[in-house]
């Protein structure tokens, strides 16, 4: 699976300004409404359903909000970045800057958490995560996110 | 001149009868027979009906020699015991080496008094000669049948067979005594040279544990002399203690308890001198045994032999390892397994040759049938207890592999030791290098035939390094399965993991988790909490690190863990292979398999680092 099947250059937030952890879902939220056609407060519920389970953050700075739609068809993308970390309880306790929200169709199974470990995989590469933090606007940023890396870099 | 020609002879024929037992290790692990057998044999074969000819009837001398033999042999057993990693099996197998062995010698005691018309001290004495299981057989056999049990049982096993010997011993000398003095002694002088034997032979055994470690630490010897000023320690501790009264046997398996498991200079090399004088120990005895019994004279005891062998194993042993396990929470198969190795070995038929030694009427009969209990417990239950464990489930399903560990001792302090290992390929260290404990760092590195310090290094470890690393030395001994080769399906697993972990809550509930992910839960703890199902599943037991397993390829990690209860966890999806689409079966295959061998590449390696 590559990122570029889930991820639109649209969907990209490249300076997203939050202070908080609940305003930056809010915002991702309305971007994700809007790709999706979507109602904003079923998209946000969604993702708050999920935060109550444990947070999304999965460390170093990054975020992985995610949540499942009924009447979605594919799975679908957004990506942020924020000005300002938020604090996010994430799994290291470090506050967050980088987030991709991940909406999936009921009964995504398998493919729903192999694009999270895809993500995941793509994200925790340090050198991509700090070349997405230097990045200059959004083109620039989803050609980092959909670049094919190196498998097993690690 | 002809007193000089026979201790030539004697020596050239001694060391002849050694040879061929070390020559016949090779066949006897080609063909899996009880190496201990064959030197019996080979023992035999020497002797005044066999091929060899050689009429040997000294019971002094084997005496002599299997006193100093077995006195090592359990000095090596204690050294090796380490405490910390047995505490779950201490309790069970004191009550197993203390009770066990007096319900096996009374059970078997009695039925011998009946079978044999014996009366019931006679009865006892024979009990008590087969009652304990031999040190030097189970840990022979549980070592070189490259079988590895579940810790637990194998602890307990090891421990009892250490620590029975001393109370056989015991048994024996005291029924010999009463059956010399045809029953005329007092119950309390019983108790009372028990008590002695126990009190002296267990404090004698701690003292000069503790002085051994003093001397060790603090004398500057000589490095090729602390293997044997240990062996003689041990060897003049056993002398001594049974000169007093006390048991020797119980004090030399005491003091290697004490010396293994403190921090002593130059560790290594005793240990490694150890096996060689163990080795040395059990092939002298067992063919000084087969030497010492008359073939011809065995065969007419072949009947009661049997009768006894088989309601040893198949009735008395049962019967005290029931009595004595029950207590202790141990499953069916557990205890059964534990009967089954209750193996006895050289240490019944040197305790049969006391009473042959001390004069007790009829002594051929005891020296004889423990012979045919021994043979018989080795070719039955030495050749059955890898299967056995195996159909009974208390093999570990994936020993840790073999590697070639250098150890270096450095002189003048103990605490850490210098260990090499060659970094080898598909074994943890090369594949994941980035998960190592911590502590652990290389201090210089052979590379390309030059050696290299830790600045030198450039880009972590290579395969094909040989690295060496200063390891604190209660750690030395968990880094094997770092370094050993993984088995293809956990290296796959290794080189393909996918990290995907996300924080959970404690109070989040399993169900919610399930359906979020189209996961299928276990029965077992649907409806739980992620708190409440860690303590459904691990009770006391539950310590960060345990994992929840949930469907194929995720599982939950407590992460922290207050009073018991877990407070923070981290849900991991184990390996995410891209397939395409899950909706053919074939990809379903592909996509589970690996989970498996991840899980148990996490069994392998994870939680002892």
């Amino acid at each position: 699976m590559d990122l570029s099947d889930l991820l639109q250059v649209e969907a990209v937030l490249p300076h997203l300004k939050a202070n908080s952890k609940k305003q930056a879902l809010q915002e991702m939220a309305a971007k994700a409404a809007a790709i999706t056609d979507r109602p904003e407060r079923e998209i946000f519920d969604t993702l708050l359903q999920r935060e109550k389970l444990g947070s999304t953050g999965v460390g170093h700075g990054v975020a992985i909000p995610h949540g499942k739609l009924v009447a979605l068809d594919r799975l679908v993308g957004v990506f942020a970045r924020l000005d300002r970390a938020v604090d996010f309880d994430a799994l290291d306790d470090e506050p967050v800057d980088l987030m991709f929200l991940l909406l999936a169709p009921e009964n995504a199974g398998a493919d729903h958490l192999k694009a999270l470990a895809r993500i995941a995989r793509v994200l925790r590469e340090p050198a991509i995560a700090s070349k997405l933090r230097a990045a200059n606007d959004a083109a620039a940023i989803y050609a980092l996110l959909t670049q094919p890396i190196a498998s097993n870099a690690a | 001149m002809e007193q000089i020609a026979s201790a030539n002879l004697f020596l050239a024929l001694g060391a002849l009868l050694v040879l061929g037992g070390i020559l016949s290790s090779l066949l006897a692990s080609r063909f899996g027979t009880p190496l201990l057998l064959v030197f019996l044999i080979i023992g035999m074969l020497a002797g005044e009906d066999g091929i060899g000819g050689i009429a040997f009837d000294n019971y002094q001398a084997t005496y002599l020699i299997g006193s100093c033999a077995l006195a090592i042999i359990l000095f090596d057993g204690g050294l090796r015991t380490r405490l910390s990693t047995v505490q779950d099996a201490l309790a069970p197998s004191i009550v197993l080496a203390s009770f066990g062995v007096a319900i096996t010698a009374g059970v078997v005691g009695v039925f011998c008094s009946y079978m044999f018309g014996l009366n019931w001290v006679e009865g006892l004495l024979l009990g008590a000669i087969v009652a304990s299981t031999d040190a030097a057989a189970v840990f022979f056999l549980l070592k070189t049948g490259g079988l590895q049990l579940k810790p637990r049982i194998g602890a307990m096993l090891e421990i009892e067979s250490g620590s029975n010997d001393p109370v056989a011993v015991f048994f024996t000398l005291v029924l010999t005594e009463l059956a010399l003095a045809n029953g005329g002694m007092p119950g309390w002088q019983v108790a009372e040279s028990l008590l002695r034997q126990a009190v002296l032979g267990g404090g004698m055994g701690l003292a000069v544990g503790m002085l051994l470690v003093f001397l060790l630490n603090r004398l500057n010897l000589l490095s090729g002399l602390h293997p044997l000023f240990v062996i003689a320690a041990a060897i003049a501790l056993f002398g001594f203690t049974a000169l007093l009264d006390g048991s020797g046997f119980l004090a030399v398996y005491v003091a290697g308890l004490v010396v293994g498991n403190r921090q002593v200079r130059a560790f290594p090399s005793i240990v490694n001198f150890h096996d060689t004088a163990t080795w040395l120990c059990q092939i002298v005895m067992f063919l000084v045994l087969g030497l010492l019994v008359t073939p011809s004279t065995l065969m007419e005891y072949l009947v009661p032999g049997l009768v006894v062998a088989v309601f040893l194993i198949l009735v008395g042993r049962p019967i005290a390892i029931y009595l004595c396990l029950r207590l202790f929470g141990f499953t069916f198969k557990e205890m059964l397994f534990t009967s089954w190795v209750g193996l006895r070995g050289a240490v019944s038929i040197f305790l049969a040759a006391i009473p042959t030694l001390a004069g007790v009427n009829g002594a051929e009969l005891y020296f004889n049938v423990a012979f045919f209990v021994v043979m018989i417990s080795l070719v039955v239950q030495g050749w059955t207890i890898a299967p056995a464990a195996r159909l009974l489930g208390m093999a570990l399903k994936r020993p840790a592999a073999a590697t070639s560990r250098v150890e270096i001792d450095l002189p003048g302090q103990s605490s850490k030791e210098l260990v090499g290992y060659p970094i080898a390929n598909d074994s943890f260290v090369a594949l994941r290098p980035s998960a190592l404990p911590t502590w652990l760092k290389p201090v210089l590195v052979v590379r390309e035939g030059e050696v290299k310090n830790a600045a030198e290094i450039t880009g972590g470890l290579r395969v094909g390094d040989y690295a060496y690393f200063l390891v604190p030395t209660e750690r030395v001994h968990r880094l094997d399965r770092v370094f050993a080769p993984l088995p293809p399906d956990a290296a796959n697993a290794a080189k393909r993991l996918v990290f995907g972990e996300f924080p959970i809550a404690a109070d989040a509930m399993i169900d919610e988790l399930g359906a979020f992910y189209d996961l299928s839960v276990p029965p077992d703890i649907a409806g739980l909490s992620v708190a409440d199902a860690f303590a459904a599943r691990f009770g006391a037991k539950v310590r960060p690190g345990v994992r929840l397993d949930l469907g194929g390829f995720a599982s939950i990690t407590a992460r922290d863990v207050a009073d018991g209860v877990v407070t923070r966890a981290r849900l991991r999806f184990d390996e995410v292979v891209d397939v395409g689409s899950l909706r053919n079966t074939a990809a379903i295959e592909a996509t589970t398999r690996p989970a498996r061998a991840a899980r148990s590449l996490r069994r392998l390696i994870g939680r002892d680092i």
